[in-house]
């Protein structure tokens, strides 16, 4: 039988997981040198409390996870024969990926024969979330394990997330967004709009003064690449941002009628390198 | 007949300053705004004080001591261009031991012309006018003491025609406040031409008190910069055998001992500067060779810290440095977060010093330095400051208010080439619409004494017995609805709960508009409101 993993970082939540029968490898962050896994420490993430945290000027950061984790995690269906199928975030983000290929060729070979396949996102939080959901999608519609991998081959990078965040203080200095100017953490209400790239990495692409003009632009990148959305979820995802967040659904469904909106907190893994008050829109498109 | 002499001159310079120190507050309130403004007499006064204290044996010698003392203590725009008509008499002067009525007015027509270049517009109505029309009126006088009974008569007519000139004037009942200091000026030097006995000092101007902010550094605080320690050393006999000694033991010791060491010796005395974590070691080692004349030791990281950091010494530059001035503990920090090396304390009732700005130069220690001056009567200074800065490009961006300044450097990145950001700094800076909010000093433009009076770009636009109802109305006034994002800088004086609620309803009002506020903790002005 075929099993499906993802991880917390695709801001899948165990609930959700549940629903679709995956399994959550949970990524951790660190505040003031305590390590949390996520939905392994805690049951549900308050949102609101962990943006706050980060408002208050804490910093975490996050790490990798180690190979012997990655074991325990995928050892069990090995050893029952599954196919695995793991939809995980972006590998041009992190070097976790290089523990989990240790792993899997330690597991391959105890257990030969066991087929394990991977769809790397290209991204992080809402725009994984939503191709996390749509395989989930798929497979709940009885599709095989190649017909699913056939699909993300080209509809992958057809999902499209642009995101815009408040204090850039967080991006600085994560160095995770390139084509970001080096001091721009202050610029105060002038905010750089970063997309994922279809590399798999958040890149700048411009900026907007103001938050209305910051919308527009997310707006416009809709209007510019929207391809079949409504035929799709248009995910927008926020760092403690609920109110700024339906402001875009609602101007999105004023534009482009009734969608299917679904809105998502960013997990706190992922918002680590955010901050908070950040709000990004991810929808079908004809390319990134 | 009067020969001017080396001696003469510098006591009309002292008969000048004397003559303004007695009249600086009636100067500093001839001021077109009913709001506190930059005091003419102070900056003037303080500017002339600095030319008094020279010294020479030829006049030409005497002119140029007075002329550099008076350009490094130059304050505000009027300062500036006193400062420049000195320059232009000590040109004038130039190799001459002394003058006489002829050589006089030629040295002053020098003056005329060197004031008018300081300022790239120069405006009639000004100081510059008075001047102008003094020298003309004197022109052909036969001996120095007529020249000056003429010069003065002229300024003096000329003076009262300014509010003609210039509507500002006009429109406050004043004359032009830097006119009228020059005539007071002048009205000393003929006081002491005559032998008169110099006028009674008036009150000395407000110095700015050395501010040392204790709460800087708490109980909980953690030693990060150390204490900056100074001190003469005098060699003992009994320590050290003197002709033989070699000094270089103790500065090679001390080296070991923290960083930014100055250190020198003059004879049996040693000089020492250095940044240490542990002063008392450093005292207690520097005993074996001899005993302190003097000592000074204090905390860096208390706010003072950054008038002792003498970056001369340091050898390594980076290639940009930023020098801002701001009034007010929020806004200085601001400045700060946003990557100034040296924030310089001034404002609108308090314009830095040429000399001031050169130490900044020194503290932010860049092969290119940009200022923002965020003041239009400190703009002069700092360019003037500027062009005498040896060492490194300094180039000042001529912003006009703290919100163009800090909304310029919002903008700035250190990453571009300088000669890219220069002009998108500047193009950033004249984007931007400043709003002041201050209480009303004296009944004008149809408001009363106490009123909150909105204010942008020198014009009164508006008032309103309630301050949060003056910062409303300023907004409208402005255009709020068309800007992105619009900064609300409180006061020093404008309660907290007061500010939020004015962001409140500001983001209401105008739900395009993104309404920020930061805690400025300027003073004079309550609110700031910035539209970018």
């Amino acid at each position: 039988m075929l099993k499906l993993f993802t991880d917390t970082d695709t801001d899948l939540d165990p609930q959700l997981a549940k629903q679709y029968g995956y399994s959550l490898i949970s990524m951790p962050y660190s505040v003031e040198a305590k390590t949390v896994y996520p939905y392994v420490d805690f049951e549900e993430f308050d949102s609101h409390a962990f943006y706050d945290m980060l408002r208050g000027g804490v910093l975490p950061t996050t790490s990798a996870i180690s190979t012997e984790r990655y074991l325990e995690y995928f050892e069990p269906d090995f050893k029952a024969g599954n196919d695995i199928l793991y939809v995980h975030f972006s590998r041009a983000m992190t070097n976790t990926f290089d523990a989990m290929d240790q792993a899997i060729a330690t597991l391959k070979a105890k257990y030969p024969g066991v087929r394990f396949e991977e769809i790397d996102t290209k991204g992080i939080t809402t725009i994984s979330y939503a191709i996390v959901r749509e395989v989930g999608d798929l497979v709940k519609a009885g599709k095989s394990l190649d017909e699913v991998l056939e699909w993300a081959k080209t509809e992958v990078d057809r999902f499209a997330m642009y995101f815009f965040a408040d204090d850039l203080k967080f991006f600085r200095r994560s160095g995770r967004v390139s084509g970001l100017a080096a001091t721009m953490g202050t610029l105060i209400g002038i905010r750089p709009i970063i997309h994922m790239s279809q590399e798999g990495k958040m890149v700048s692409v411009g900026t907007a003064k103001g938050r209305a003009k910051a919308m527009d632009v997310l707006i416009s990148k809709i209007e510019e690449l929207g391809d079949d959305i409504a035929s799709h979820r248009i995910c927008i995802g926020h760092t403690d941002a609920p109110e700024i967040a339906k402001e875009i659904g609602g101007i999105i469904e004023e534009k482009f009628g009734k969608q299917n909106i679904v809105y998502v907190p960013v997990n706190p893994t992922a918002g680590s390198h955010c901050g908070p008050n950040g709000v990004g829109v991810c929808f079908h498109a004809i390319h990134r | 007949m009067i020969i001017l002499d080396a001696k003469l001159y510098l006591n009309l310079i002292r008969g000048g300053a004397s003559s303004l120190a007695a009249k600086r507050q009636e100067i500093n309130d001839l001021n077109v705004f009913p709001i506190p403004d930059g005091d003419t007499g102070d900056n003037m006064l303080m500017t002339i004080r600095a030319g008094a204290k020279a010294d020479g044996n030829s006049l030409s010698e005497m002119a140029s001591s007075v002329s550099s003392g008076m350009l490094l203590g130059a304050r505000g725009n009027s300062g500036v261009i006193l400062s420049r008509i000195f320059a232009g008499l000590a040109k004038g002067f130039e190799g001459l031991d002394n003058a006489d009525a002829a050589a006089f007015g030629k040295a002053m027509k020098e003056g005329v012309a060197s004031a008018y270049k300081a300022v790239s517009q120069p405006v009639e109505g000004t100081i510059l006018t008075v001047l102008r029309e003094g020298v003309a009126a004197a022109d052909g006088a036969s001996t120095i003491e007529e020249y000056l009974d003429l010069w003065i008569a002229g300024m003096d007519l000329s003076l009262q025609h300014t509010p003609e000139l210039l509507d500002v004037l006009k429109k406050a009942g004043v004359v032009d406040s830097g006119g009228a200091g020059l005539l007071t000026i002048a009205e000393g030097m003929r006081a002491a031409l005559r032998g008169e006995s110099p006028l009674e000092e008036g009150t000395e101007p407000a110095q700015q008190a050395a501010h040392v902010d204790f709460s800087a550094f708490t109980e909980d605080s953690v030693l990060e910069f150390g204490y900056c320690t100074e001190f003469l050393l005098r060699l003992q006999r009994s320590k050290v055998d003197l002709d033989s000694f070699d000094e270089s033991v103790i500065s090679a010791w001390l080296s070991q001992q923290g960083d930014s060491l100055v250190f020198f010796r003059d004879g049996s005395i040693i000089k020492v500067h250095v940044h240490t974590k542990d002063p008392g070691a450093v005292l207690t080692k520097c005993r074996e060779w001899g005993e302190f004349l003097t000592i000074k030791v204090e905390n860096m990281t208390l706010q003072h810290h950054e008038n002792h950091m003498d970056r001369r010494f340091k050898l390594e530059k980076k290639a940009l440095g930023i020098v801002a001035v701001a009034a007010g503990e929020g806004l200085t920090s601001l400045f700060r977060e946003m990557g100034a090396d040296a924030v310089i304390e001034g404002g609108q009732t308090m314009n830095p010093s040429v000399e001031r700005f050169l130490e900044a130069f020194d503290q932010a220690g860049a092969d290119t330095i940009l200022v923002f001056p965020n003041n239009s009567n400190i703009i002069l200074t700092a360019r003037q400051a500027a062009s005498m800065y040896e060492g490194s490009r300094v180039e000042v961006i001529p912003t006009r208010t703290l919100g163009e300044g800090y909304f310029s450097l919002a903008n700035l990145d250190p990453g571009a080439p300088v000669d890219e950001s220069i002009p998108l700094l500047k193009e950033a800076a004249s984007s931007v619409k400043t709003g002041l909010v201050s209480r009303a000093i004296r009944d004008a433009s149809g408001y009363r004494k106490g009123d909150y009076l909105g204010l942008s770009a020198k014009d009164i636009l508006c008032g309103n017995p309630s301050r949060e109802g003056a910062v409303l109305d300023l907004a409208s006034c402005m255009g709020a609805g068309e800007s992105d994002i619009l900064v609300i800088f409180k006061g020093a004086d404008a309660p907290s709960p007061e500010a939020e609620a004015l962001q409140g309803q500001l983001q209401k009002l105008y739900p395009r508009t993104e309404v920020i506020l930061l805690d400025g903790g300027q003073p004079v002005y309550d609110y700031m409101i910035v539209l970018c």
